[in-house]
């Protein structure tokens, strides 16, 4: 049996900038119940690329922007919000431009 | 992508770091110049450096707009980068984030391996081991003034590292807007080094410690000999340190932000000074000012540079370097995107490098 049965898993999108840090996959899977879980089990199996999403101190960086489906958890409940089964994740540079 | 993968011994390479790259300039006798970008595209590279002591490493301070910023090596003269095993990384949870890396210089000639860098928020990272694994100098970490540490306009910066080639345990940290920081037992303790040194922006024109030191250089014969441009003033040390005295003289400004020495006359300093309202040239030309007696008396160096009612071109803290050949080359890179060399010492300038990005920092060697 699948010890991570229970866990949510979710396809997690990255943008072209962090492809190289997943072996130059445009998506992996991965399983959490938050955004900040899968963001951990990111860095579990990709190490180092938690620094890359987050500061240090454990907040997002300003200008990575996660969106859970279609909705930018930014204003949601930002690493907190809740991940459902089959969910897809955006992972995306903002456009910081004019 | 630069096509090279290695240099002709003799090369000088001058590596110019910029708001969108890195991009090496090569050339073999100082008139003509190749440029070619390197693999680090569309970064903000605030400064490189190569270090010959154990092969021929690069580092650049990659401070990315998006996804963090990182330390960077590359063996094959820039064409690819690795990130270290262990970064330039406070520990998670850390109340601190690296924002981001200032400088990065190598250590003693002899002791191949170690490498320092400065990074904001303040602090100083050292590797023994190449620049494979990176750790916090704690001793100035914890420095009990810390948290009275105040950030300049480019933030609360470590910027500059002297390594002290005659003493192993006698180093000094240049800081925004802390100033310069002595140790003297390998960094375990720092001590304040701004004696004499001016902050016209505080209420106490001469604080222990609050001055915003731009850059900081040591003459390359008499350790205890430092240069500094400070954002009120430029000065000297003859005592490591234990105080300044100011060398402005008949400057044009007391404003600027790089200094450099010619390693063989080390006598003879350069600095760019500016208008510090508008941070670019004093007057219509453009010019880099010269000492050759120490601070004494400076000149305006300005054939081959250019004037006119719209030149207002500024210098950033790493936009001048010199090179190691006698006469030695001095080199200044704008934040318009030009870079202009000497090789007679200042006393003529050609424009080797436009339409660049906005330069941060010039760094020139000697290819062994």
């Amino acid at each position: 049996m699948d010890s991570q049965a229970a866990i949510p898993h979710a396809l997690v999108i990255l943008p072209h900038a962090l492809r190289e840090k997943v072996g130059n996959q445009a998506s992996v899977r991965v399983y959490g119940h938050t955004v900040r879980e899968i963001v951990a089990a990111l860095d579990q199996e990709y190490p180092g690329l938690r620094f890359n999403l987050c500061h240090e101190t454990g907040e997002l960086r300003p200008y990575v922007n996660i969106f859970l489906d279609r909705e930018n958890t930014r204003y949601l409940q930002g690493l907190d919000t809740a991940v459902r089964d089959g969910a897809t994740i955006h992972i995306l540079q903002s456009v910081a431009g004019g | 992508m630069s096509e090279h993968t290695t240099f002709a011994p003799g090369t000088v390479l001058v590596l110019v770091g910029t708001r969108r790259g890195l991009f090496l300039l090569t050339s073999r006798d100082r008139r003509r110049w190749e440029i070619a970008a390197s693999g680090l595209v569309g970064r903000r590279i605030f400064y490189a450096t190569l270090d010959q002591r154990n092969g021929h490493r690069m580092f650049a301070a990659d401070n990315g707009d998006f996804f963090g910023t990182f330390l960077r090596y590359s063996d094959d003269f820039g064409q690819t980068w690795q990130e270290p095993a262990q970064g330039i990384q406070f520990p998670d949870g850390s109340e601190q984030k690296l924002v981001n890396i200032w400088v990065i210089e190598p250590g003693r000639p002899d002791e191949p391996g170690i490498l320092y860098a400065g990074v904001d928020p303040a602090s100083l990272w050292i590797s023994t081991d190449n620049g494979v694994h990176w750790n916090l100098n704690e001793g100035l970490a914890n420095h009990p003034t810390r948290s009275r540490w105040e950030p300049g306009a480019g933030g609360l910066c470590l910027h500059t590292i002297v390594v002290d080639p005659t003493n192993p345990a006698r180093m000094w940290v240049g800081i925004s807007a802390v100033g310069c920081l002595r140790t003297g037992d390998g960094g375990r303790s720092w001590v304040f080094a701004n004696k004499n040194v001016r902050a016209d922006f505080l209420p106490m024109q001469y604080p222990e410690f609050g001055q915003c030191l731009h850059r900081m250089i040591q003459h390359p014969a008499q350790p205890d000999v430092l240069y500094q441009q400070n954002h009120c003033g430029i000065y000297k040390s003859i005592n490591a340190g234990d105080d300044w005295i100011d060398i402005q003289h008949n400057l044009p400004s007391e404003f600027g932000f790089p200094i450099a020495l010619d390693t063989h006359n080390p006598d003879t300093v350069f600095v760019v000074v500016e208008n510090p309202e508008g941070r670019n040239n004093v007057g219509e030309h453009f010019a880099v000012y010269r000492t050759m007696d120490g601070g004494e008396r400076w000149q305006p160096l300005t054939e081959g540079l250019p004037s006119g009612p719209a030149v207002r071109l500024g210098v950033l803290r790493h936009g001048m370097c010199t090179d190691t050949l006698d006469p030695c080359g001095v080199y200044v890179g704008t934040n318009t995107g030009q870079v202009f060399a000497s090789r007679d010492r200042g006393d003529s300038w050609n424009l080797v490098a436009d339409f660049l990005p906005p330069v941060y920092s010039v760094k020139a060697i000697l290819i062994e």
